[in-house]
């Protein structure tokens, strides 16, 4: 066994096998998912309070 | 400066979860989903019961500001206590000292979350609204984390208040000012949470004590934290009456405050009277006080559901 044998090999995007790949991929795409779902709402949100604020203040309708 | 964990304990290494990134439920986790449950239906309860109507959307806007918020707080407390939530069994799988998030991330998370929830409350309801609701997360994150939660055994007496702000929050989101009943649901939950934490500290406290967080069973014993859960029960029996004793609820709510209260009692005594050591430690592997804790958390819900049903009876 030679002395670079014995150093662990850190984990990273390099010596990935095809399951890790793939399992990287699935949850970056949820998370993006997640994200897009979350910025909508939040986008609809605003817009349903910018409503409201307005027309109880009288400037809609 | 930060208390730290007991000596020889190191930084949660990144497993290798960490490379392959959260999942959207991790990040999730972070807002500590299980408390938000208390917070919201407290926060709604108080909404409910203010004078005055509040449009529903900006009525959904004010809930889920106050969730985000104590979600954000949740987020910041996981990434200051990492170190300690390594050690504790309870707590080890949590996303970051698991390694599936970094620590800056969840900072980042929690920060960002938090103006973003000050703001929402600011531009749906009003800037007292807004203000109480930064003030309950600074507290949360500097009052109870980095300032109590490792320093003193009473960390959750005082940090008990971050968690009682809901219902005056939600009351002003309505109102835009404080009022007499906000103030006494206030002192309600605020007297509320040291019997609940520590009847759940009682059959803990193994976990906080490898840990080094001075909880009262850690510091003072068992014995003297049944009685302790006793006294503060005693107390906070009254307090709930208050808002009937102030003709602030009706004749429901009070019905419902003293049997619910009368039941409390019955299971703090439980707690007192488990079988037990010399030094107050259960032979039965706290049974009663895991009812105790289950029971805190239904008084809290019926508690105050019975003050919103009260409210339009």
């Amino acid at each position: 066994m030679t002395e670079a044998d014995r150093i662990p090999v850190t984990p990273t995007s390099a010596n990935w096998t095809p399951e890790q790949k793939a399992e990287f991929v699935r949850r970056r795409r949820g998370r993006n998912w997640a994200l897009f779902g979350a910025m909508v709402a939040l986008c609809l949100l605003i817009y349903a309070i910018a409503v409201v604020k307005l027309y109880h203040a009288g400037h809609m309708w | 400066m930060r208390a730290s964990a007991p000596a020889g304990v190191a930084e949660p290494a990144l497993l290798d979860q960490a490379i392959l990134g959260a999942t959207t439920s991790d990040w999730l986790a972070l807002l500590k989903p299980r408390v938000l449950y208390l917070v919201v239906y407290t926060g709604a309860a108080g909404l409910l019961v203010a004078p005055g109507p509040l449009n529903p959307v900006l009525a959904f806007t004010a809930i889920l500001c106050i969730a985000m918020a104590a979600g954000a707080a949740g987020a910041i407390n996981m990434w200051y206590d990492r170190d300690i939530d390594a050690i504790m069994r309870r707590t080890a799988k949590r996303p970051v000292p698991a390694g599936r998030i970094s620590p800056s991330g969840a900072l980042s998370f929690g920060v960002g979350l938090s103006f973003l929830s000050v703001l929402l409350m600011w531009m749906a309801t009003n800037l007292l609204a807004a203000a109480i609701l930064a003030l309950s997360i600074a507290f949360y994150v500097f009052v109870y984390t980095m300032w109590l939660k490792r320093r003193t055994p009473q960390n959750i007496v005082i940090g008990g208040a971050a968690g009682a702000f809901p219902p005056i929050i939600g009351w002003v989101a309505v109102t835009g000012h404080l009022a007499l009943l906000p103030l006494v649901l206030f002192a309600l939950i605020f007297i509320w949470t040291p019997p609940h934490f520590w009847a759940l500290s009682l059959f803990a406290s193994a976990d906080y004590e490898k840990a080094g967080v001075p909880m009262l069973p850690v510091v003072a014993g068992a014995k003297a934290t049944r009685r302790a859960v006793m006294s503060y029960t005693l107390w906070m029996v009254p307090i709930s009456l208050l808002p009937y004793v102030l003709h602030e609820a009706g004749s429901f709510y009070g019905a419902s405050a003293l049997g619910l209260g009368a039941a409390f009692i019955w299971y703090a005594i439980g707690v007192m009277r488990d079988r037990q050591d010399a030094t107050g430690v259960s032979l039965t592997r706290d049974a009663p006080a895991k009812a105790a804790f289950k029971y805190s958390i239904l008084y809290l819900f019926l508690l105050f559901g019975a003050l919103v049903v009260d409210h339009f009876l």
